[in-house]
């Protein structure tokens, strides 16, 4: 497929050495490009076709369970009260300024003027009450967002454009958990439709319009004529430039690439690795690679059960485990390898690389102290009759392939060590079954959140006992009072420095106990057709806003 | 097609059993590839001394060489020994798959011919609520109930094939007890066991042979297709359609991840087809 592809996009090359002459991957910084070579002014126009690799959501409402598939879409139709900017700055998006109370136990926003959503209906505090309501109520299902707004208690309009949030303890949090898509703003008269008929099409503040959902194939959204809320750091003000976007659902790896190729599609997302080295030798496309916030992607060893509520075990399960030369040739150089709980966008990740040398004579001393002396005939560690197994289950939703392979380098290269690592591939709903079953010892999990306030919902011991949907978050079952205190205080503080330092604390106690195996960053790679101008990831949770996106001609 | 066959035996001329004797070319490559994979199967070690499991990513996704016959795979494992260690999962799924579907086939088909009317009726209708479903969504269908593994696999792959055996048993059957030497025997007065186990049976089974070894290609084939859909073998087995998967990210870049366990199963059908042709064509001809 590819060979065949050659010559359209050989003949655009000769047409346009101009156009490619600004044709360079960009970095991780997602900011807006323009133009190259002086024909950057912005053309007004014309349909975007995106190809998502990702799951096709149920319900269009990110407010309803809260799933990264559906901020991907939602973020084209739905807006957010703040927003972040490159630097990890909160901005102003759909709120103008705001102020936090002295005890830091209430928040008081004052909203944007002459914002209306889709529907006529105004923008203002009643709406934003309405919405925390939403979200908090069971009814809803939300899973994200419900705990984005644990602390809040209650928000009160105190006119048109003031609203108060009452918090249960301070949140030092709150503004990066507002920045998600799964707090965006809705029409309340949209929300009163009830959670079937919201969830076709919700109803936002957005440049776009939800159309049209052909469920299995596409979503069609249309511009909104009447917009005027970009957050702070967009690059125009007044409607988008695109007319109409299809989003299209191509799960298929290869069959997107293909599809970008031969120009049936503008935009794909969840590039693939091996994708990525075949686009960088194709010309007249380019990379946009945007790591997700949050956790970074790392292995979580279970210290709930046997074996590994043995720190020994854990160490020796992470030293043997070798993962660098497998980063290094699967995602072929696209990876870069992590030694932090936190995702590298975070500014207060921190990292500790000499934790997580590769030392297979310090495994097999550290279980030998453990206890696991005796081997069997197959060559794994055996203690009072007992094979020294881990189970693994793999979700084949959440991982790539080039991961299921890196898996299986582990599973090859920690049984040098004796370990029995049984990876078994399951669909997400028996994989959340195993979990919610405690029948796992190693798990991949990353969780995407603005902020390092994530690290609360991973590691404080409340994130053992699952929520009454069954999930739970802490899966590697750290529990350590001093830790629980630290989180504690970080999300308390107001003091900028003491909540670095609380962070960087916090992380250290999770690395230092073995509790993970950080790999790299949640990968999140997106490829551009030549004539895509404009297209940036919102550095909240790095999904595509095609607000400022225009396409060129040829 | 039974039923036709087994007529067309009766007037045959010398010179059509000795063409139809004589081993083509076709068929003894055939012969020399399944040979192969036996030998596979049976030794693999002895064909390929390297451990497939072994990983070395320093050298994943060479492409194929004198060193590395058939390339290294993603993790740098041996694409070769991983082939011919695969040989005999894929070949024991196989021909277990068959002989529990001609097994339970056979039992099912004679139980039809032989038990009467409201036996034959019952066993038909049966039949019939079997073959309503596709093999492979019944094969899905119990992997389902049971979950995936390589037992399942070839319960399931053998199961789903069972109805068509069946059938074509019966068909042979009903033909058989009314051929001219059956009739002949009943004239002659031979006993009603001794009938059946000197005429009808032997002529009904013999042509089984042939399409025993048609449907080992298929069921590998079919496995393989269980296997690529995840639901097959587990990883990091070495097994021919999980090969095939596994390749199928890597296609554009590294062709023999996928190319060599795939030529493999296409063989090896092949091969099964073009044997268990010539054994039909022969016992045809007798």
């Amino acid at each position: 497929m590819p060979r065949t592809s050659r010559l359209p996009l050989l003949s655009s090359a000769l047409l346009g050495a101009l156009v490619l002459a600004g044709c360079t991957p960009s970095g991780g910084d997602g900011g807006a490009r323009g133009g190259p070579g002086g024909t950057g002014e912005p053309v007004a126009g014309g349909t975007l076709v995106y190809a998502s690799g990702d799951a096709e959501p149920t319900c269009l409402d990110p407010h309803v369970g809260g799933n990264y598939p559906q901020a991907l879409v939602s973020g084209q139709y739905l807006e957010s009260l703040v927003s972040r900017d490159s630097d990890g700055q909160i901005i102003p998006w759909l709120a103008a300024e705001w102020t936090e109370a002295a005890d830091g136990l209430s928040w008081t926003f004052i909203l944007r003027e002459d914002v209306t959503f889709t529907d006529g209906t105004p923008f203002d505090a009643a709406a934003v009450a309405a919405n925390v309501e939403h979200v908090k109520d069971p009814e809803t299902g939300s899973s994200t967002g419900y705990l984005a707004m644990g602390k809040v208690t209650a928000v009160e309009a105190v006119d048109a454009r003031t609203v108060t949030f009452r918090l249960s303890e301070p949140d030092s949090a709150l503004l990066e958990s507002l920045s998600q898509p799964w707090v965006a703003m809705q029409s309340p008269a949209g929300i009163a439709r009830g959670i079937d008929e919201n969830c076709e099409a919700p109803i936002g503040t957005g440049p776009f319009v939800v159309d049209e959902w052909v469920k299995q194939d596409s979503i069609t959204l249309l511009r909104n004529e009447e917009y005027a809320s970009p957050p702070a750091d967009a690059a125009h003000t007044g409607p988008a430039y695109l007319e109409s976007i299809v989003w299209r659902f191509i799960p298929e790896s290869a069959t997107r690439y293909a599809a970008l190729q031969s120009g049936e599609v503008d935009v794909i997302d969840n590039a693939q690795p091996d994708t990525l080295v075949a686009a960088a030798g194709e010309d007249g496309l380019t990379e946009l690679n945007a790591p997700r916030p949050g956790s970074s992607n790392r292995l979580e060893l279970n210290s709930g059960k046997a074996p590994f509520d043995d720190e020994r075990v854990r160490e020796a399960f992470i030293r043997s485990a070798s993962v660098d030369a497998g980063i290094e040739t699967l995602f072929f150089g696209t990876a870069e390898r992590s030694y932090s709980p936190l995702s590298s966008v975070e500014a207060l990740a921190h990292a500790e690389p000499d934790l997580f040398g590769y030392d297979l004579d310090a495994a097999q001393e550290l279980l030998d102290d453990a206890g696991w002396t005796q081997r069997d005939a197959e060559g794994y560690r055996v203690k009072d009759g007992q094979r020294l197994t881990l189970e693994f289950p793999v979700s084949t939703n959440q991982s790539i392939p080039a991961e299921q392979s890196l898996f299986e380098q582990i599973q090859a290269s920690t049984k040098e060590a004796g370990f029995e690592v049984r990876l078994s591939l399951l669909d997400l709903s028996s994989w959340y079954a195993v979990l919610a079953a405690n029948e796992y010892d190693v798990v991949s999990a990353p969780y995407t959140k603005v902020g390092p306030d994530v690290l609360r919902i991973l590691y404080s011991s409340s994130g053992i006992t699952p929520a009454p949907s069954g999930y739970f978050a802490n899966h590697a079952q750290v529990s350590i009072p001093r830790l629980d205190e630290l989180l504690t205080l970080a999300s308390q503080t107001s003091d900028p420095d003491a909540r670095a330092d609380y962070y960087e604390e916090a992380q250290t106690i999770v690395l230092e106990g073995f509790y993970i195996l950080p790999l790299y960053d949640q990968q999140n790679h997106y490829l551009l057709r030549d004539g895509v101008r404009g297209l940036r990831a919102l550095p909240t949770v790095s999904t595509p806003t095609l607000y400022d996106t225009w396409l060129a001609e040829g | 097609m039974s039923a036709l066959d087994v007529r067309a035996a009766a007037p045959t001329g010398a010179v059509r059993v000795r063409r139809a004797a004589r081993a083509g070319a076709g068929e003894w490559l055939a012969l020399a590839f399944l040979a192969f994979v036996v030998l596979a199967a049976v030794a693999a070690g002895l064909l390929a001394p390297a451990d497939p499991l072994a990983i070395d990513p320093a050298n994943a996704f060479d492409p194929p060489s004198l060193a590395q016959l058939f390339g290294t795979d993603e993790s740098g494992r041996s694409i070769f020994a991983r082939v011919v260690h695969g040989a005999g999962t894929s070949l024991l799924i196989g021909v277990a798959a068959t002989a529990l579907g001609l097994g339970l086939g056979t039992a099912l088909g004679v139980l039809a011919g032989l038990g009467g009317r409201f036996v034959d009726f019952g066993v038909n209708r049966l039949l019939e609520v079997l073959f309503a479903l596709p093999g492979l969504l019944l094969a899905l269908f119990l992997i389902v109930i049971v979950g995936p593994g390589t037992l399942t696999t070839t319960l399931a792959v053998g199961l789903s094939t069972a109805p068509g055996y069946a059938r074509i048993v019966r068909a042979q059957l009903l033909t058989v007890r009314a051929a001219p030497y059956t009739e002949a025997a009943t004239v002659l007065g031979v006993g009603w066991w001794r009938k059946l186990r000197r005429h009808i049976l032997p002529n009904t089974l013999a042509p089984l042979l042939a399409l025993g070894t048609l449907g080992v290609g298929q069921a590998i084939v079919w496995a393989s297709a269980l296997s690529y859909l995840g639901l097959g073998a587990v990883p990091p087995s070495p097994e021919w359609g999980a090969m095939l998967a596994a390749g199928r990210t890597y296609l554009s870049t590294a062709w023999w991840m996928s190319v060599f366990p795939g030529l493999f199963i296409v063989l090896t059908a092949v091969s099964g087809t073009v044997l268990g042709r010539g054994f039909q064509r022969r016992t045809r001809s007798r």
